[in-house]
């Protein structure tokens, strides 16, 4: 019965395990690969969540399952059906790798579904490292110029360098409490913070998620591999990948909550750069993907304003944040996708014409980047707001301050991709056919988008319930 | 103050009859042009019927918040969703009743995407209700951001004049606005302690001064880019120019006063001493505005911008009334925010008219245009008496509180701004000489009058000015009843 607590994980392992028999084939059959990987996809997803009010420990209390944990897998399996969804048409990648893009995909999730459950660091960084290394192959395998090469051997390096980063930092940690067990590091950690070699400790071990989330000083990698990147890859990387960061960013920056001021003051100063600079080097972008880069770099800053608040309202709006940038983000990229039919990069100015080449894609398109700029009634405005609220109750007015001054700022460029979309005429561009499948996803991320915006509660009192077990 | 619990959701039911249409008209095609007409005029209607149903039968003798509704939506965070009425905001309510009725029977001649253009038109009004009914600070503010979002696509796709650089300097001016506004609202909530949005209840809770200064500037100053407090105006007559015409009617009629009405319910409303701080600050830049709006107004030859920036002028007034802090000033300034709204919704209206048939809003292009239209030059000709202040228009009674107490409270500013508005007044009626009485430009003279369908909106607000201009009791009392409580509660 133990075994069932496993039960997403071995699912995927299973859908993997499919995958990679397919992946043997000597001729693709690409269709029918799309459709068994998406059926799959969405079974996972199903199972994850008949699996959300699973609770018990696994292997010698490595690896927790909680409403925390499996809230996160439910998000990592949507996330990896949605892209199924929109990878119908994989111009980007040569026919012959369809296979493995799924198959990189589904190991990728499996990494992140047992990152988010573990609770021991050495299983921490196994997890970790199982999503990353799918994710370093699976940059590089756009069709192309070289830019793919550029963008995989960057992602592979800030990638192992950040690391590094944490290993350093989770050896000062177990150097200093003789365990690798959260459990028993927690109460350990109020008298090791006195000291330099827990901060730093804390700091460092949080960098290698610092990396999959993008903040500064570890998000260089971000613009180019977004552009770099084949779009579903890229819309993977965007969406799943983040939220899996926030939820591990969540268990370890909680080691950090006796700290006080100066383990505080350091995600202070990390959330300003990053809000800051992202959202001012996106001003300036004309590549689409390379502007989503800039903007995720923004949105890790606001991420971190919920976290430093280390208590139930902040970790929980940060939950909520990350859910509703899985979402709104993914929304975006979907349109890009469609748009971007041969898995070419997409120029902010060939959005032109949108609205008449299909008023629904503009729809979503409008509501997604809303979204993200943090207009009501979405998610990203709640989400947003709360965050900013729970931030406001620990007393952080200037940091309230710099982060509404940046949603200013956002949407100058925000709305320059609606102007895009409703204004420039698109001449002579063929309106594009949307298959019944990608109509209902329109319709219902749409829909999400409003009601979780307006209706929130039932989301907050979940995440409520869910970071009380990590915190 | 007391509550009075609604028997049946009327305001929500205002609320919700422009969302309903909302959705119905995403269901209609773009050629089911009468359709969409149709269900939008039902809609604004239905909002419009019950705003009037609201004013009309307010309790004014009971007092209080009428209407109530009032449910726990976020409990987590101190949520509620908590609507009322009470004598300050009903004649707003009926302002925007109002003007998105008529603005509905303005647009009706649109062409151009017709189905997004009201769907987007809806979802602004449903904003500006929503402000002016909550009394809980998150959904004011959400409604508030709903309000001023739109604005950017309805400008840049309907609207005329540099629309583009137009609605990028007004959206970004606007959330600018709110990024002063949000730190201000959780201050407020965060130093409360009571992990709670409502109005009310944060009424209650003295708060310390420095956060009462603190977030009473920033919320006067977020909140004042609406309200097009000098010298924060720059948006406002390069939007109104540039948007189409009801768009213009509802931000300049109705948006602009979510500013100062913000300014009055919630940074007045919660910070008292910090009001009493900032209020010289405010009689300042409010009668530099007056003065300001008057003598740059003047030297405009496009109709829009000298009713753009008639507005900064008349939206001081309403600033130069909430800073004298007096019961008259007050009610003045409501008074006021009622009657110029209602007042810029007939002159845009009017010359959103002329501008859709002759393509030219230049003073002196126009030259004698009452001779060709004279039915169309006449709803302007009214608008402009109104606004320059003439008895027996709503406008004369809101601006007489205001001054009567601005010279009591500022003699110096108070004189100034009577000065600049006998001038803006003798000036007015140049403009309204040069467009419409000198000799006719002879293009112009195959165009037909209004039709009396298209005249309607314009009667109709003609008659609101005229009612209360004839009647401002009705109104004074009715914004007395709270203004009142309002002042001793400070």
């Amino acid at each position: 019965m133990t075994m069932l607590l496993f039960g997403p994980e071995l699912y995927f392992l299973l859908v993997a395990l499919v995958l990679f028999f397919f992946s043997l084939r000597r001729t693709p059959k690409v269709k029918a690969d799309h459709t068994v990987a998406t059926v799959l996809a969405l079974v996972g997803f199903l199972v994850a969540v008949a699996c959300i009010g699973q609770k018990g420990e696994l292997f010698f209390k490595a690896y927790r399952v909680d409403l925390f944990s499996q809230i996160f897998k439910a998000a990592l399996a949507l996330g990896l059906f949605l892209v199924f969804m929109i990878s119908r048409n994989l111009a980007g990648i040569e026919e012959r790798l369809h296979a493995e893009f799924y198959l990189f995909l589904t190991t990728c999730t499996l990494g992140m579904m047992m990152l988010v459950s573990s609770v021991e660091l050495l299983t921490i960084y196994v997890s970790l490292e199982l999503s990353s290394y799918s994710l370093y192959i699976l940059v590089p395998m756009r069709r192309g110029d070289d830019i793919d090469v550029e963008a995989g051997i960057k992602y592979l390096f800030i990638g192992a360098v950040s690391s590094g980063f944490m290993l350093f930092g989770l050896s000062y940690i177990f150097g200093a409490t003789h365990s690798t067990y959260l459990t028993d590091i927690i109460p350990k950690m109020p008298e090791l913070l006195a000291s330099p070699i827990g901060l730093v400790g804390v700091l460092l071990s949080l960098a290698g998620f610092f990396f999959k989330l993008s903040v500064f000083p570890f998000h260089f990698w971000a613009p180019d591999v977004y552009q770099g990147g084949a779009n579903q890859v890229v819309t993977f990387i965007a969406t799943a990948s983040k939220a899996a960061a926030v939820a591990l960013v969540l268990r370890i920056a909680a080691l950090g909550a006796g700290a006080g001021y100066d383990f505080a003051q350091a995600l202070v100063i990390l959330s300003i750069i990053s809000m800051t600079l992202g959202n001012l080097v996106a001003i300036i972008q004309k590549d689409f993907k390379r502007m989503l880069a800039y903007s995720s770099i923004a949105h890790a800053g606001y991420v971190l304003i919920g976290i430093l608040a280390f208590n139930e309202a902040g970790y929980s709006s940060a939950v909520y944040y990350a859910l509703a940038y899985l979402i709104m983000n993914f929304t975006v990229f979907m349109v890009l996708n469609e748009v971007a039919r041969d898995g070419r990069d997409l120029k902010i100015a060939e959005l032109a014409g949108l609205y008449h080449r299909s008023p629904l894609l503009s729809m979503s398109l409008i509501l997604g980047i809303f979204a993200l700029a943090g207009v009501p009634p979405s998610i990203g405005f709640t989400g947003k707001l709360l965050l900013f609220t729970s931030a406001m109750n620990q007393g952080y007015f200037l940091l309230v301050l710099i982060g509404a001054v940046n949603g200013t700022i956002s949407l100058y460029y925000y709305l320059r991709v609606i102007y895009a979309a409703y204004f420039i005429k698109g001449e002579g561009l063929p309106p594009i056919q949307l298959s019944w499948p990608t109509k209902m996803l329109n319709y219902a991320l749409c829909a999400t988008i409003l009601f979780f915006g307006v209706a929130p509660d039932s989301i907050i009192e979940l995440a409520r319930a869910a970071v009380r077990t990590v915190l | 103050m007391t509550e009075h619990l609604a028997s049946f959701p009327y305001l929500s039911c205002m609320l919700l009859s422009p969302v309903v249409g909302l959705f119905i008209l995403l269901f209609l095609k773009e050629h089911q042009r009468l359709a969409i007409r149709m269900v939008s005029l039902v809609a604004a209607g239905i909002s419009f019927g019950l705003s009037i149903y609201t004013f009309v039968s307010y309790d004014k003798a009971l007092g209080g918040l009428q209407f109530v509704e009032k449910y726990q939506w976020v409990k987590a965070f101190g949520i509620t969703y908590f609507v009322g009425v009470e004598g300050m905001n009903a004649p707003l309510l009926l302002l925007t009743g109002i003007v998105i009725f008529t603005g509905v029977l303005t647009m009706w001649e649109l062409q151009e995407r017709v189905k997004e253009y009201f769907i987007f038109q809806l979802a602004l009004v449903t904003g500006v209700f929503g402000v002016f009914m909550s009394y809980d600070m998150f959904f004011f503010f959400l409604f508030y951001e709903i309000a001023v979002v739109p604005m950017y696509i309805l400008i840049l796709i309907w609207g005329s004049t540099r629309k583009i650089y137009a609605a990028m300097k007004l959206t970004l001016y606007l959330m600018a606005g709110s990024g002063l506004i949000i730190p201000g609202i959780l201050l407020l909530y965060s130093s409360s302690g009571l992990f709670t949005f409502n109005m009310l209840q944060l009424h209650a809770v003295q708060f310390s001064p420095w956060v009462q200064k603190l977030t009473f500037v920033l919320m006067y100053l977020g909140f004042g880019v609406l309200a097009g407090v000098w010298p924060f105006h720059t948006w406002s007559p390069v939007g109104h120019v540039a948007a189409p015409t009801a768009v213009s009617m509802l931000h300049a009629g109705v948006l602009m006063k979510l500013g100062s009405f913000a300014i009055l319910r919630v940074a007045m409303y919660l910070c008292p001493q910090g009001f009493q701080y900032w209020a010289q600050f405010m009689g300042l830049l409010a009668a530099t505005g007056i003065v300001y709006g008057v003598f740059v107004g003047l030297a405009q030859t496009d109709l829009k911008y000298v009713i753009g920036y008639s507005s900064v002028s008349h939206m001081g007034i309403v600033g130069l009334g909430l800073a004298t802090g007096t019961v008259d000033g007050l009610n003045g300034a409501v008074f006021q925010m009622f009657a110029h709204g209602v007042m810029t919704a007939l002159f845009f209206s009017a010359v959103g008219y002329i501008y859709d048939r002759t393509h030219t809003r230049d003073i002196h292009e126009l030259g004698g245009f009452s001779k060709i239209m004279p039915v169309a030059s006449a709803f302007f000709i009214t608008a402009a008496l109104c606004g320059a202040g003439v008895p027996g228009m709503a406008s004369f009674w809101a601006e007489l509180l205001v001054l009567i107490a601005a010279v009591k409270v500022f003699p110096i500013r108070g004189l100034f701004a009577i000065a600049s508005l006998v001038i803006g007044a003798l000036f007015a009626l140049r403009v309204v000489q040069n467009t419409f009485f000198n000799e006719p430009n002879p293009k112009f003279t195959h165009f037909e009058d209004v039709s009396p369908f298209l005249g309607l909106p314009r009667m109709i607000l003609i008659g609101f000015l005229i009612f209360f201009g004839l009647f401002p009791q009705v109104m004074v009392s009715m914004i007395k009843s709270s203004i009142v409580p309002f002042i001793q509660g400070m």
